[in-house]
């Protein structure tokens, strides 16, 4: 992890560069898979969709299965690898806690201006939360979606009730998806969780945003050695080597 | 912060080779490559006069007594498709059996070929080909149209709702909807979905007990054959290698269960034929959910690719910490 004080610049790094990369490769495929699983429908052509400029190709089901083929190694390879790396290397920021749905009720509540939100760690209840919600919709989405892509190549004889229920809860997860993703989207627009937004363009938020509040995250930047007395201690710790 | 697990690069390289190397070696061949199995129907063009003695050709009168009345009636007036409007409506036509409609599901297509200052007319049953790998039940976004063990490809007018998918994936177009029935009327009408496709469905119900679809045991010259699929590609093989002639549908689309055996070459019989909607063609097809297939296999060997580079990372990440530790 890269979490670090900026105290010149006012800021605090709170995503590195690799989980950005992480974030923006499922986003992106995401958004690619949602927009080419919607035209495995038929209703591209029907709605005109493939009158609109750029999109003449959504009313062929084999040029939009291929997409969807290409989003989806981006998206199982980001989502396994995320799953793999975080958890090799211990990194619970994201999972749920105990008295998360309180904490989160509390949170949304002062966003409509009832009572006052409490103080947060880097990452606020319900993002905790929604966290686990989607990786429980993206399992859902990538173990269904395996299954059906099996069917296609080596078996389409598959089980003809394994196939239904892949089927089934692939359009299923897709909706929720689709949810989970407009509601992603809508809690940035929240005045209170706007600053956040800048964190995961460029990495860093504004360190008074953080200070105020973020505090227990702060603390424990600055407990690990993060704190803006970093340099100085590093410098330190050459000059003592001899380096 | 826990402590990094130690990986060495080599150890990760190896791992990580190994696993990719056995997953897409572990692959089977795609469904098109695999033996065949289940059932075929070998239709000789050759034997067919189209029954001149009969109202109807008898396969297909066949076809209709079995299958008619299982279209059920649509809803009146059919509600009107957003934006579009268009319906399909053949309840009212039921009678039609020059060509291919949800209530008739075979039909015979003529054909005549000159040669040599002759002509020479043909009749051709036509309906699905239950092809091997067909993108019209794969592809299904409600898996209503499924391919089973036995070779046929069978549509769920419970589950169907009526998008006509399988008609543009088919590529002979074969499956024909009717508009107002089906389970879209109860969902969002006149937004999505439009009625309930049909097409022959090998006499599913029929075949899994032992018994012949109907038109083959209704058809007086033994136009078709039907069995094992092994018998029936090596009875259609032996007739070629007797009398000559030329098979249909044993590649087309990546391979299909049914066969025709002409004795004129099938390009000349395209150019005769009637075709258009519902009155197939016999151009030559390549199949192409076959081109899906490379990009399909990477994305099953994505998991082993995200683990891999996963561990590649954490392998990074732990020598970095060593590397950071050892200096310190």
């Amino acid at each position: 992890m890269e979490e670090r004080i900026l105290e010149n610049k006012g800021l605090v790094v709170r995503h590195s560069l690799l989980e950005r990369i992480e974030h923006w490769a499922v986003a992106l495929s995401g958004l690619v898979l949602l927009a080419t699983g919607l035209f495995e429908l038929p209703i591209a052509r029907r709605y005109f969709i493939t009158e609109l400029p750029g999109l003449g190709w959504s009313g062929d089901f084999i040029t939009s299965l291929n997409i969807h083929y290409a989003a989806s190694v981006v998206f199982i390879s980001a989502c396994f690898f995320h799953l793999v790396y975080h958890g090799l290397l211990g990194h619970e920021g994201m999972i749920p806690r105990k008295g998360d749905l309180r904490a989160s009720v509390e949170v949304i509540r002062s966003f409509f201006g009832r009572g006052k939100e409490p103080p947060f760690d880097k990452y606020l209840p319900e993002q905790r939360l929604a966290y686990a919600g989607m990786a429980v919709i993206v399992a859902l989405l990538i173990f269904s979606g395996l299954v059906k892509t099996w069917k296609n190549l080596f078996d389409p004889s598959l089980s003809p009730v394994l196939v239904l229920t892949a089927t089934w809860v692939h359009n299923g997860a897709f909706v929720l998806f689709l949810l989970a993703f407009v509601a992603h989207v809508a809690a940035l627009i929240l005045k209170p969780n706007r600053p956040m937004i800048r964190g995961i363009f460029t990495g860093s938020v504004r360190l008074d945003y953080a200070r105020e509040r973020h505090p227990f995250w702060i603390s424990r930047v600055e407990e690990e050695g993060g704190g803006p007395n970093r340099l100085k201690k590093e410098k330190a710790g050459d000059a003592s080597r001899g380096t | 912060m826990s402590e990094s697990p130690k990986i060495s690069r080599r150890g990760f390289l190896k791992i990580a080779g190994g696993a990719a190397l056995a997953a897409g070696a572990g692959f089977p061949r795609t469904a098109e490559a695999k033996e065949p199995r289940g059932l075929a129907t070998l239709i000789d063009i050759g034997r067919c006069d189209g029954c001149p003695d009969f109202e109807m050709p008898l396969c297909v009168s066949a076809c209709r007594e079995l299958y008619l009345s299982r279209v059920s009636e649509p809803v009146d007036p059919i509600p009107k498709l957003f934006p579009r409007g268009q319906v399909e409506d053949w309840s009212k036509r039921k009678h039609v059996f020059d060509r291919l409609t949800p209530y008739n599901r075979l039909y015979v297509q003529k054909a005549a070929v000159s040669e040599n200052g002759e002509t020479r007319e043909f009749f051709i049953p036509r309906r699905c080909m239950h092809c091997d790998r067909p993108a019209c039940a794969t592809l299904c976004p409600f898996s209503a149209n499924q391919k089973y063990e036995n070779g046929a490809v069978v549509i769920d007018p419970d589950l169907c709702f009526g998008g006509a998918k399988c008609r543009d994936l088919c590529p002979w177009a074969i499956p024909q909807r009717q508009s107002g029935i089906g389970i879209y009327l109860h969902i969002l009408p006149t937004l999505a979905g439009n009625g309930v496709l049909f097409k022959c469905d090998l006499c599913y119900e029929r075949i899994t007990k032992n018994e012949l679809p109907a038109c083959v045991s209704a058809c007086p010259r033994k136009v078709m054959t039907f069995g094992s699929r092994e018998a029936v590609f090596a009875e259609a093989e032996k007739r070629v290698g007797e009398t000559g002639g030329f098979l249909y549908g044993k590649n087309e689309n990546g391979g299909t269960s049914t066969l025709y055996l002409s004795p004129v070459p099938f390009d000349r019989l395209n150019e005769v034929v009637d075709k258009g909607p519902g009155k197939p063609h016999f151009e030559a097809v390549k199949s192409r959910i076959a081109g899906t297939d490379p990009l399909g296999k990477s994305l099953l060997l994505s998991p082993v690719a995200g683990i891999a580079a996963a561990w590649f990372g954490v392998a990074l990440a732990a020598s970095g910490t060593k590397k950071q530790q050892g200096g310190e």
